[in-house]
């Protein structure tokens, strides 16, 4: 990725460094922190210390000055603690412009709220926030907390930038390993920023000093592969009581196994005999996997319960069985364990989960990568890849949620580092056709069938199990800019095996060309019109990462009016490009318009210089899309 | 005298025998099990089987407690039900008091192999949780649930807070087939009930005595069954107001050993209300402010004037931290020392500044839109206070804590109903309606021209008053002038906005007004010699907000509104027009709305003047299907488009 290397941030540097009761001051930051910042970090000091294999502690000190309303999510000031991550001290201070102290929080005054938001059944783990609220601005906030943890599986990342609109004056991150448990790290996209570091074989120390504010843009590579931060870990680690040891994801992979796998597999043999039972006539193993993955679906579901060592361990095999339910790591295993029942070898995989796509370092093993778990089954030509959470998605279909990504597959002194399923850009496809009737009074009656593979299923499948209203619902927003759509009926087949979701529609619109005199105006492109312009910059900072790839093709029939006849069509249409490829096509014969229509669009990476020509493309398929057919009376 | 006594235990026991149809726990039968949907319907994904709710009085060792028992059982049909197998229970607590749940017993029920498998919820599976300052979080979820399981679950509240009974809900997110309730208070607690909702039903009052307490007890019993589902529709202004329920509120206790009485009117609520410390005397101790407020006024000013600026003192001396209320959180002292205080702490503030001025002001009590309706005389159920104030019999309502609200001009919020005056030095206690909001007006003038290519390009001026000025000022102010006009451009169909100025946007008194250039490069539709254009250009509405069929909650707007568009586009000189939308004016019934369309042609200029008026915020669920009509055809005449052709 060598497009990022471009200048995109200018740094400033500032020699030497002005004492730290300045910094509370708001009139002492640097101007070009400030302009177009809604906060400032003065100071963000991170100090952690090992001090055994299950001992650390971390202190950290952060001022922050806030400019404006906008800018109070980047205080910051709280901090999470659970049984094995102590909060020794946490205070805070809040200072006004001329830096006098307005008001002082002890660890009393803090909130003490639960960490986890409503997707989680239930978690142990807490936070402790400070809840202020401003009264004028800028205002200052100093934060201190020191916490004890015996997690050192768990050392923090360095992340100096971590918001839009904030402006940061210094970072320090400072790592003292005084147990030499075998410190190892990562540094990523340090490069443009004005960062100062001296390491030992025991110890890191970083600076950042004036990182300007960033403001966001669409269409922008991931945070993670754009932004500077050093991963730490240590070789030898313990994490909430469980020991380990991993300089590499072959070892890493090997404690997986060990320490949190191993023993959990079995289940009751009620339901082993059930297994052998709907397995008993298959032969081929994938044959055996999909039985066995559709009986997972249909027997349990998605609860997540995260207790200790249980966020990164699943629950046994055996639990789930009596339960019903688990998390990822649950369902993963549990899934796994029936495999092993009917003789099919699974393995258990670990990915950072989400429409961004984001690897796992295939250099550098730690257990802070990934936040979720799925399963690989190898076969001799390709990799089974299954979510055992999802209780809809077909076989080996893994969708947006961790396709084409790094992901640790856990096999007995064999793990590795390997990349899961990429869905082609032509592969991801639509096919709609309709025969459309217009009238004369601009109604238009209309069946549409309409065929969906690839990441375009993923996002059409799931209307199939909505209600009435909500179908309905669904088109009328999906086709928001016919008015007046009424959906007379609809039919919906799922092909799970081939992965093809095929709608058949019948809907009227009242009103959907426009009558001017005697004069009929419409679009020819009716059911999909692709409007999206990305945002327009002033001045384009960003390379633009278009991170899928898809395709669509239409063909519309439509029959116009009696006693009217075509005064004027649009233009044909063809453009290629390194974006992708656009084209229109009318033809007509009789009282009947064809239009065809194509657009294909690539995944790819392109530099900044790009994102006018990228708009241009976006401009012109909109303006296409939206050209108009003239009908006039004959009469 | 032995056979008194039989006859009576007979009787006792044959009475409960015919009254309660008891569904016992646990008794989950194959038919409830094998059922595939809810044939009254078939959308909804659980249903409520059957649910009992039983509040009654009872008494540990040392005192009274509030006891509600819920039986509960949910059917799941399919895997969009299985959230409803999590069950999350929100206790109240107070510094020194809290509320309690114990007996938790819940089993899931499958039918396999024709059998019915039941499997127990464990003591481990049920998770407490801190959830914030004044609630615990109680919740599980079913163990072995599929599609097709009943869920059965029994468990009881314990509250310390007995003269507060928690409104009772009796419709849900999904159907309920059979829900019955009932609330047993001792004879001489009167409290007083009010059904809501769009259901009607009545209760069923009997007399029961109590031996625990050695009291009567009046019991009432709801019934009600085949409960359709509260549906979400938009522009509601708070769906609780429509949900199937009673709310209860304690008026007296009328006892041998008590003799109180609480709110029985909405004088009454007024007079609790400013009975309390805060209403009696913190109100008009003015040594805290009384030095500022010398220099603020003077005595040559109007008290209109004065009224304004402590008005806008208040505005730019305290900070709203967030929190509604009617009573203090930091008191008047606290609040202007910290500069920061809640709705309470600022609003009777400035009463007390008001007065301290010579003002006749006085707190309104109201409630929100978000806390619903106080549908009968209540104290429990407010939640905020505004400054009242009366000067030459006009009254002016204020509410400090939001940065662009004005005298009023109250955020949209503070418009649900009516408020309640407390007036202690004038022993006035009554209900006060709040003047309703007076008419957004939004005007534009647009000049615009075409080019032979379809190109569009001119100047807006805009001007929005009242309401339209407050949300105007409010969306500017939400973000950095970049993003604003970002968002402005996506929202006018992508034209190219420049040379944007906005006045008088970042006070909070008169009008607004802006001004941009525009561009747009596709402006008008080119097709052979002709050219295609909308005269409403970007400004036009293209998508009904009102989609559904039909409705059945009234249709919130917020306030009455106006949008007045006078345009004037000139064309190329090689052009003339063809042919113009012909002129509309569409009304709905009791004037509640106009829509006006005209247009001109002068030389090479068309000027078109058009008008939308909304006149009443709150219209009626019958206005529903009008009111979807008279937005389609605004629509489709704001769609209709100019022709021009090239002069050969």
């Amino acid at each position: 990725m060598k497009y990022i290397s471009a200048a995109i941030f200018l740094l400033i540097t500032i020699a030497g460094f002005s004492q730290s009761e300045d910094l509370y001051k708001s009139e002492t930051i640097p101007p070009e922190l400030k302009t177009k910042a809604n906060a400032v970090v003065r100071l963000n000091d991170i100090n952690v210390v090992v001090t055994s294999k299950d001992e650390l502690s971390i202190i950290e000190k952060r001022i922050v000055t806030v400019l404006n309303e906008k800018g109070n999510s980047a205080v910051g000031a709280y901090a999470s603690y659970d049984k094995y991550n102590k909060i020794k001290k946490i205070e805070a201070r809040i200072l006004n412009e001329a830096g006098e102290e307005i008001k002082k929080f002890k660890k009393r005054d803090f909130m003490d709220r639960s960490a986890v938001d409503g997707g989680t059944l239930y978690s142990d783990s807490r936070v402790l926030l400070m809840g202020y609220t401003p009264a004028t601005y800028p205002y200052t906030v100093e934060f201190y907390y020191e916490i004890e943890s015996s997690n050192t599986a768990a050392i923090p990342t360095w992340r100096p930038i971590t918001g839009y609109y904030v402006g940061v004056e210094k970072d320090i991150y400072n790592l003292q390993d005084n147990a030499d448990l075998g410190l190892r790290f990562k540094e990523k996209n340090l490069q443009d920023y004005n960062i100062t570091k001296s390491n030992s074989s025991t110890s890191l120390s970083y600076t950042l000093e004036n990182a300007l504010p960033i403001a966001p843009e669409d269409l922008s590579p991931s945070y993670y592969n754009y932004y500077p931060q050093v991963l730490v870990a240590m070789e030898n680690f313990s994490f909430y009581g469980v020991e380990g040891k991993a300089k590499n994801w072959l070892e890493f992979g090997d404690w997986i196994n060990d320490a949190l796998l191993e023993g959990r597999n079995e289940v009751t043999d009620e339901t082993k005999q059930e297994v052998l039972g709907i397995t008993a006539n298959l032969d081929d193993p994938i044959e055996k996997a999909k039985a066995v993955f559709q009986f997972v679906q249909e027997n349990t579901r998605y609860i997540s319960v995260q207790v200790g060592i249980g966020g990164v361990q699943p629950i046994p095999a055996l639990e789930v069985d009596q339960l019903k339910y688990g998390d990822c790591k649950g369902l993963t295993n549990y899934t796994k364990s029936l495999l092993e029942v009917v003789g099919v070898t699974s393995y258990y995989c670990v990915v950072e989960a989400g429409k961004e796509i984001i690897d796992l370092e295939d250099d550098f093993a730690s257990l802070e990568q990934g936040n979720h778990i799925i399963l690989a089954i190898p076969t001799d030509n390709e990799t089974v890849w299954l979510d055992c959470t999802s209780q809809l998605h077909p076989f080996n279909f893994i969708g947006d949620f961790t396709d084409n990504r790094n992901v640790l597959v856990v096999k007995p002194n064999a793990s590795e580092i390997v990349k899961t399923k990429l869905y082609v850009d032509s592969l991801n496809y639509q096919l709609t056709t309709a025969n459309v009737k217009l009238e004369a009074n601009g109604s238009l009656t209309s069946k549409i069938n309409r065929k969906t593979r690839g990441l375009q299923y993923d996002n059409r499948f799931y209307i199939e199990r909505r209600s009435n209203d909500k179908v309905n619902e669904y088109y009328k927003y999906h086709w928001s800019y016919i008015n007046n759509l009424e959906i007379l009926g609809y039919k919906f087949h799922n092909n799970k095996v081939d992965v093809e979701f095929t709608e058949d529609i019948d809907v009227e619109a009242s009103t959907y060309a426009s009558v001017s005199g005697d004069r009929l105006l419409f679009k020819p492109n009716v059911f999909n019109q692709n409007s999206y312009v990305p945002t327009r910059y002033r001045s384009r900072k960003m390379p633009i990462d278009i991170s899928r790839g898809y395709m669509d093709e239409d063909v519309f029939k439509i029959e116009i009016p009696e006693g009217f006849e075509i005064e004027a069509l649009p233009e044909n249409i063809d453009i290629k490009n390194k974006f992708g490829e656009y084209h229109f096509k009318i033809s007509t014969s009789d009282n009947i318009i064809i239009y065809k229509r194509k657009l294909f669009l690539k995944k790819g990476q392109y530099p900044n210089t790009d994102y006018k020509n990228y708009r241009d493309f976006r401009k012109h398929i909109s303006k296409a899309d939206n050209s108009k057919i003239v009908l006039k009376s004959i009469k | 005298m032995i056979k008194n006594i039989y006859l009576l235990l007979f009787i006792l026991s044959f009475t409960q025998f015919s009254f309660s149809q008891e569904i016992e726990f646990g008794e989950v039968s194959k038919e409830e099990l094998s059922e595939k949907f809810y044939d009254k319907d078939s959308s909804a994904n659980a249903v409520i089987l059957y649910k009992k709710l039983r509040t009654f009085y009872g008494a540990n060792a040392s005192s009274v407690e509030l006891v509600t028992e819920v039986h509960e059982r949910i059917k799941i049909y399919n895997k969009e039900g299985f959230d409803k197998a999590t069950i999350t229970v929100n206790l109240f607590k107070s510094r020194s008091s809290k509320e309690r749940i114990s007996k938790i017993k819940a089993y899931t029920y499958n039918l396999e192999n024709n059998k019915i498998v039941e499997t127990k919820l464990e003591k481990n599976q049920v998770f407490e949780n801190e959830y914030s300052y004044n609630y615990k979080q109680v919740k599980f979820t079913m163990p072995n649930v599929k599609e097709g399981s009943v869920i059965d679950i029994t468990y009881k509240i314990t509250s310390p807070f007995v003269l507060s009974i928690d409104e009772l809900k009796l419709q849900y997110d999904i159907p309920i087939k059979h829900i019955e309730a009932e609330i047993h208070t001792p004879d001489g607690y009167n409290f007083r009930t009010k059904v809501k909702g769009n259901i009607s039903f009545f209760p069923q009052h009997s007399r029961k005595r109590s031996t625990a307490l050695d009291m009567t007890m009046d019991i009432q019993n709801y019934t009600l069954k085949d409960v359709p589902a509260l549906k979400e529709e938009a522009f509601v202004d708070n769906i609780n107001n429509y949900r199937a329920g009673v709310m209860f509120e304690l008026i007296s206790i009328v006892t041998p050993s008590i003799n109180r009485y609480y709110a029985q009117n909405w004088g009454d609520v007024a007079k609790t209300i400013g009975s309390d410390d805060d209403y009696k005397n913190e109100l008009d101790k003015t040594n805290s402010f009384d030095d500022e407020l010398d220099i603020l006024i003077s005595d040559n000013q109007t008290e209109i004037d004065k009224m304004k600026s402590i008005f806008k003192y208040v505005k730019d001396n305290i900070q709203w931290n967030g929190i509604d209320g009617k009573y203090f959180y930091n008191g008047i002292r606290k609040t202007l020392k910290e500069k920061k205080g809640n709705v309470a702490d600022i609003n009777l503030t400035l009463v007390g500044m008001l007065r301290y001025a010579g003002i006749d002001a006085n707190p309104l009590i109201i409630s929100t839109k978000e806390n619903s309706i106080p549908f009968f005389p209540t104290v429990d159920r407010l939640n905020y206070v505004l400054a009242y104030a009366v000067i030459d019999e006009e009254q002016y309502f204020l509410d400090a804590t939001d940065e662009f609200s004005d005298v009023n001009v109250l955020p949209l919020k503070d418009y649900n109903w009516q408020g309640v005056l407390v007036d202690n030095n004038k022993m006035v206690w009554k209900k006060v309606a709040i003047r309703e909001p007076e008419t957004g007006i939004t005007q534009y003038m647009v000049n615009a021209s075409i080019s032979e290519d379809g190109a569009l390009e001119g100047n807006v001026m805009s001007r929005h008053t009242n309401h339209k000025a407050y949300s105007f000022r409010n969306n500017y102010n939400s973000e950095d002038l970049d993003a604003y006009l970002t968002e402005k451009e996506e929202g006018l169909e992508n034209i190219e906005i420049s040379n944007y100025k906005a006045q008088n946007a970042e006070t909070y008194e008169g009008f607004v007004s802006e001004s941009y250039d525009f561009y747009k490069e596709e402006g008008a539709d080119v097709i052979n010699d002709k050219l295609y254009i909308a005269p409403m250009l970007f400004l036009k509405s293209t998508e009904n907000p009102f989609k559904l069929d039909e409705r059945e909650y009234p249709i919130d707007f917020g306030y009455p509104l106006k949008e007045r568009y006078m345009i004037n586009i000139a064309i190329p000189e090689n052009y003339t027009v063809e042919s113009a939308p012909e002129p509309m004016i569409l009304k709905l019934p009791e004037d509640l709305g106009t829509f006006q369309l005209s247009n001109k042609v002068l030389g090479n200029k068309i000027q078109l003047s058009a008008s939308v008026e909304l006149n009443k915020a709150l219209m009626g669920p019958e206005t529903y299907v009008y009111l979807k009509e008279f937005f389609n055809q605004m629509l489709n005449k704001q769609k209709e488009q100019v022709v021009l052709t090239k002069v050969k």
